[in-house]
C-alpha cells in the first residue's frame, strides 16, 4: 500500500474540477427538489393525488419505484433515490476505471509502479477517493434538506443511502478493472452490472414481487425508507457489499500481471476486409451509433408508455387549457407532451451527432489521420467519411426514437417518427457548425460545437419560460422546426429546406477550409 | 533531374518559433538517405511538409517530380510512410490495419506480408490497443515494406524496437535498396544511419549543416577511446590524429580520427591494456566538431 497517499493526491489533482462539480451539483439537488415539491403540492390532498397518479404509471414505477409516503420528504426521496444512484453510480464507475485500468492501459501505471508505489496502491487510492466523495456529497445534502424543514435524522439516512449507492458501483468497477486488459470492456462490464441491478429493482417495483429489489443497490437506496420509517440497518447491506467486492478486487489484482487481465484478451481476425476510408469510418462509428440507437429506442419506448395515461390522468380543466394554448383548441394533452419532449430529445440527438462529427478531429489529434492521409486517401474523402456518419447517424436515431415512442404510445409510429425527423435539418445545422469549426479552428472545434449547442439549449429554455423572443430566439435552429404533431403547425417545407441549406453551406465551407490548412495535433 | 526529393530553402514557422529556417534536402533515386538531427531539429516537420500534411511558408520542394501539397493524393500512391510515434485504431487488429493500409496504397504482396510478419514476430490477431509501442511500429513497418511503392519515408522507425528487431529492420531496408527503392530514414542516432545509408543530411535548428556521403563526413567522426594501461604510453601524444589526450594515473582518454585508429591501438597494445572502451561519436559531438571546424 506504500504510496497510496501520493496517488490520492494525484487523483485529487487530476480531477480537481470534475470532483467538486459532481459533489456540489448532487448535494444541491435534494434541497431544490424538496423546495419545489413543497411549493407545487402545498397540502396533503395534492400530494396524495400526485402519488396516486404516479403509482398508476408503470414508467414512473420502473424509473423511480414505489412511493413509501406522500410527504414532502417521502416524495423527495422517491424522486431522487434512483436518479442520484444512477448518476453517482455512473460517475463512480467512470472515475474508478479512469484511475485504475485506464492508467494501466495507457502505460502510466508501469511508470508509477517502478517507483516506490505498492502493488495495491492505485486501487486503494481510487477506492478511498471515490467512496469518500460519495459520502461527502451525501453529508453535504443534509443541511439543505433540513433547511427545507425536513427531519435531520431521516435526511442523514437519505444522504447516506445515496452515498451507499455510489460506493457500491465504485466497488463493482474495482472488480471489473481486474478482469480485462481493456478499460473500454471494463467500463462496459461495470455499466452492464449496473443495468442489471437497475432492472432487478424495476422488475420488483412493477411486477409486484418484492424480493428482487433486495438483491440490488438500487433497491437498497429505497428500502432504507428515509422519511417513511427510517430503516438504518439497510445501510449495513451497502457496507457488506462494498467490503466483499473491494476485498475481491484486491485478491484478484495479486493474481494477474500489471496491464494484464484475468479474462484473456480477445483475438480478432488476422486479415482485414476494410476497403478504404469509408470502410474504416464504418468500423469506428458503428459501435457508438448502435449504442445510441438502443438508448434512444428505450427512451422512446419509455416516453410512449408514460404518455399513454396522460390523456386521462391530466384530464383537468387547467391542463386542457394549457394544451389549447400550446397546441390549439382540441389538442390532445399527450400530443403537446410529445411535441415538447421531442424538442428536448432532438437536442440530445444533436449531442450524439456531435460525437460523430468531432471524431475526425479526434483522429487528427491522435495522429491516426497522419498515417491514413499519407496514403492515396485524400483529405476530402477522409473528412466526408466521418461527416457521412454525422449526417446519417442522427437520421437513424431520430427515426428510432420516433418509431419506438409511437409504437409504445398509440401504434401510429409514422406520425411520431415524422415529427422527430423534422428536427433533422436543425441537428444538421449544428453538425455544420462543428464541420466549419473543424476546418477553420481545429484546436477549438470541440469547444465551439458544444458551446453552440449549449447556447441553443439556453435560448430554447428562455423561450419556454417566455423570457426571450424575436431575434434572440431566431438564433437557435431548433426554434424554426414546426411541431408537426400539433394541428396549428405551419407547412414544414420552407423552414426545413432553409435549415438544410444553412447546414450544407456551413459544411461545404468547413471542408473547403480543411483542405487549405495544416494538419495539427494540437 | 533524378532527385526523388528536392527541397531548397524550406521555411516553416509555428507562431514565433521557426521550425525550419532554410532547410535543403536532396534524395537521389535508389539511395538510402539518412536524415539526421537531434530531437526538435525539424525532421518531422520536413517529413510532414513532404507528405502534404503541412504547407511550407517559404522555399521550394518537389517530391517524385510533383508538388507534395497540390498533388498529394497522386504522389501518395508511390510512397509509404511510417510515423515516428505510430498510433493505430484501438479496436482493429494489427492484421486488419496492415490490410487496410495495403489496400488503400493499391494492394500488397500476400507472400511478403506473411514473410514480414514472421520475421518481425508480430501476432496480427491482437487488437491494436494491446500492442506495445514497438509492436505498433512493426504493424506500420510491415504495411510499408509489403506494399509496392517507389519511396519509403521512415521517421525514427526503430525507436521502439529491441536490438534483435533492429537487425531485422536493417535487413529489410537493405532488401528494399536492392529492389531499387529509395528510402528516406530519419534518426537522431548516428550509428544507426551509418550502417544503412549511402548519403546523409545532418540538420540542426531547422537548417542543413552537412550533406554528403559518410566518407565525406569522415573528417567529423572521431572515436573516443578510454583505456586503463599497464605501462606508460608515451608515444601516443606524438601520433597524428590523436586529440584531447588526458592521462590520469593509469587511465587514459583521447579522441581519435578514424584513420589513426590502427596506429593508436598498436601503441596501446605495446603498453599493455587492462581495460578498453571505444565509443562512436555522438551526434552532439559531431555538431561540436562541425562548428569548431567552421570557426577555424
Amino acid at each position: 500500500m506504500t504510496g497510496t497517499w501520493s496517488l490520492i493526491r494525484l487523483i485529487l489533482r487530476r480531477d480537481r474540477v470534475l470532483l467538486p462539480l459532481w459533489i456540489v451539483i448532487s448535494a444541491l439537488l435534494p434541497a431544490s427538489i424538496a423546495a419545489s415539491t413543497a411549493g407545487l403540492y402545498t397540502d396533503q390532498a395534492a400530494r396524495d393525488a400526485f402519488a396516486a397518479a404516479s403509482m398508476s404509471n408503470p414508467a414512473q414505477l420502473a424509473m423511480r419505484g414505489v412511493i413509501h409516503e406522500a410527504s414532502v420528504g417521502g416524495l423527495t426521496a422517491w424522486t431522487l433515490g434512483s436518479s442520484l444512484t444512477l448518476i453517482g453510480g455512473l460517475v463512480s464507475i467512470l472515475l474508478v476505471l479512469r484511475h485504475t485500468r485506464a492508467e494501466e492501459e495507457a502505460g502510466r501505471r508501469e511508470l508509477l509502479s517502478s517507483g516506490v508505489v505498492g502493488r495495491h496502491a492505485p486501487l486503494a487510492a481510487a477506492l478511498v477517493v471515490v467512496p469518500a466523495a460519495n459520502v461527502l456529497l451525501g453529508l453535504l445534502s443534509v443541511p439543505g434538506l433540513v433547511a427545507n424543514g425536513l427531519p435531520a435524522g431521516s435526511s442523514l439516512l437519505f444522504g447516506l443511502s445515496v452515498a451507499g449507492g455510489g460506493c457500491a458501483f465504485a466497488a463493482v468497477a474495482a472488480v471489473t478493472a481486474q478482469l480485462t486488459a481493456s478499460s473500454g470492456t471494463a467500463r462496459g462490464l461495470a455499466i452492464g452490472v449496473g443495468g442489471l441491478m437497475f432492472a432487478l429493482r424495476a422488475a420488483a417495483d412493477t411486477g409486484g414481487v418484492a424480493w428482487p429489489a433486495w438483491l440490488s443497490p438500487f433497491g437498497w437506496v429505497r428500502l432504507t425508507r428515509a422519511y417513511a420509517g427510517d430503516r438504518w440497518w439497510v445501510l449495513g447491506l451497502f457496507v457488506v457489499f462494498v467490503a466483499v467486492l473491494a476485498a475481491g478486487a484486491f485478491a484478484l489484482s495479486v493474481r494477474r500481471d500489471v496491464a494484464g487481465g484475468l479474462l484473456p484478451a480477445r483475438q480478432g481476425p488476422a486479415t482485414g476486409t476494410l476497403r478504404g476510408a469509408f470502410g474504416l469510418a464504418g468500423r469506428l462509428h458503428r459501435g457508438t451509433l448502435a449504442g445510441f440507437a438502443i438508448g434512444f429506442g428505450l427512451l422512446g419506448a419509455l416516453l410512449g408508455v408514460s404518455a399513454r395515461g396522460l390523456d386521462t390522468q391530466l384530464n383537468t380543466p387547467q391542463f386542457r387549457d394549457l394544451a389549447a394554448v400550446l397546441g390549439g383548441s382540441g389538442a390532445r394533452v399527450s400530443d403537446v407532451f410529445f411535441s415538447f419532449v421531442m424538442y428536448v430529445l432532438s437536442q440530445l440527438v444533436t449531442g450524439a451527432a456531435l460525437v460523430s462529427a468531432l471524431r475526425a478531429r479526434g483522429e487528427e489529434v491522435a495522429g491516426r489521420a497522419d498515417l491514413l492521409l499519407s496514403t492515396p486517401v485524400g483529405r476530402l474523402r477522409w473528412a466526408l467519411s466521418h461527416l457521412a456518419f454525422a449526417l446519417a447517424g442522427p437520421a437513424l436515431l431520430l427515426a428510432v426514437l420516433g418509431v419506438a415512442a409511437g409504437l409504445a404510445y398509440d401504434c401510429d409510429a409514422l406520425r411520431v417518427a415524422g415529427a422527430t425527423l423534422a428536427y433533422l435539418p436543425a441537428v444538421w445545422t449544428v453538425v455544420g457548425i462543428a464541420t466549419l469549426a473543424f476546418g477553420v479552428l481545429p484546436g477549438l472545434a470541440a469547444a465551439v460545437s458544444w458551446t453552440a449547442l449549449g447556447i441553443f439549449l439556453v435560448v430554447d429554455l428562455l423561450a419556454e419560460f417566455r423570457l426571450a423572443s424575436g431575434v434572440v430566439l431566431d438564433v437557435s435552429p431548433f426554434v424554426h422546426v414546426p411541431a408537426l404533431l400539433l394541428d396549428g403547425a405551419g407547412s414544414p417545407v420552407a423552414p426545413l429546406l432553409a435549415l438544410t441549406a444553412v447546414a450544407g453551406a456551413l459544411a461545404v465551407a468547413g471542408l473547403a477550409l480543411l483542405r487549405r490548412r495544416d494538419l495539427a495535433t494540437a | 533531374m533524378n532527385a526523388v526529393v528536392h527541397a531548397e530553402g524550406l521555411v516553416k514557422a509555428f507562431g514565433r518559433a521557426k521550425a525550419l529556417d532554410g532547410l535543403d534536402l536532396t534524395v537521389e533515386k535508389g539511395e538510402v538517405h539518412g536524415f539526421l538531427g537531434p530531437n526538435g531539429a525539424g525532421k518531422t516537420t520536413t517529413i510532414r511538409i513532404l507528405l502534404g500534411q503541412m504547407r511550407a511558408d517559404g522555399g521550394r520542394i518537389t517530391l517524385l517530380g510533383g508538388d507534395p501539397w497540390r498533388d498529394a493524393t497522386e504522389l501518395h500512391r508511390r510512397l509509404a510512410y511510417v510515423p515516428g510515434d505510430v498510433t493505430l485504431w484501438p479496436s482493429l487488429t494489427g492484421g486488419e490495419v496492415i490490410d487496410l493500409l495495403g489496400r488503400v496504397r493499391g494492394g500488397l504482396d500476400p507472400e511478403r506480408r506473411a514473410d514480414l510478419l514472421e520475421r518481425f514476430e508480430l501476432d496480427p490477431r491482437k487488437k491494436c490497443r494491446a500492442y506495445s509501442k514497438g509492436n505498433r511500429q512493426k504493424v506500420a513497418l510491415v504495411a510499408a515494406f509489403a506494399s509496392d511503392v517507389e519511396l519509403l519515408v521512415l521517421d525514427e522507425p526503430t525507436s521502439g524496437l529491441d536490438p534483435l528487431m533492429e537487425a531485422v529492420f536493417n535487413e529489410c531496408v537493405v532488401r528494399e535498396k536492392r529492389r531499387g527503392r529509395t528510402v528516406l530514414l530519419s534518426s537522431h542516432i548516428l550509428s544507426e544511419v551509418e550502417t544503412l545509408c549511402d548519403r546523409v543530411s545532418i540538420i540542426r535548428a531547422g537548417r542543413t549543416v552537412e550533406s554528403g556521403t559518410l566518407a565525406d563526413l569522415r573528417h567529423l567522426t572521431r572515436t573516443s577511446v578510454t583505456a586503463e594501461l599497464i605501462g606508460p604510453a608515451d608515444g601516443l601524444a606524438a601520433l597524428p590524429g590523436v586529440h584531447e589526450l588526458t592521462v590520469d594515473g593509469a587511465r587514459l582518454r583521447c579522441q581519435v580520427d578514424q584513420d589513426a585508429l590502427t596506429a593508436v591501438l598498436g601503441e596501446l597494445a605495446r603498453s599493455g591494456v587492462r581495460a578498453l572502451t571505444t565509443q562512436p561519436p555522438t551526434l552532439e559531438e559531431l555538431f561540436l566538431r562541425h562548428y569548431q571546424a567552421a570557426a577555424r
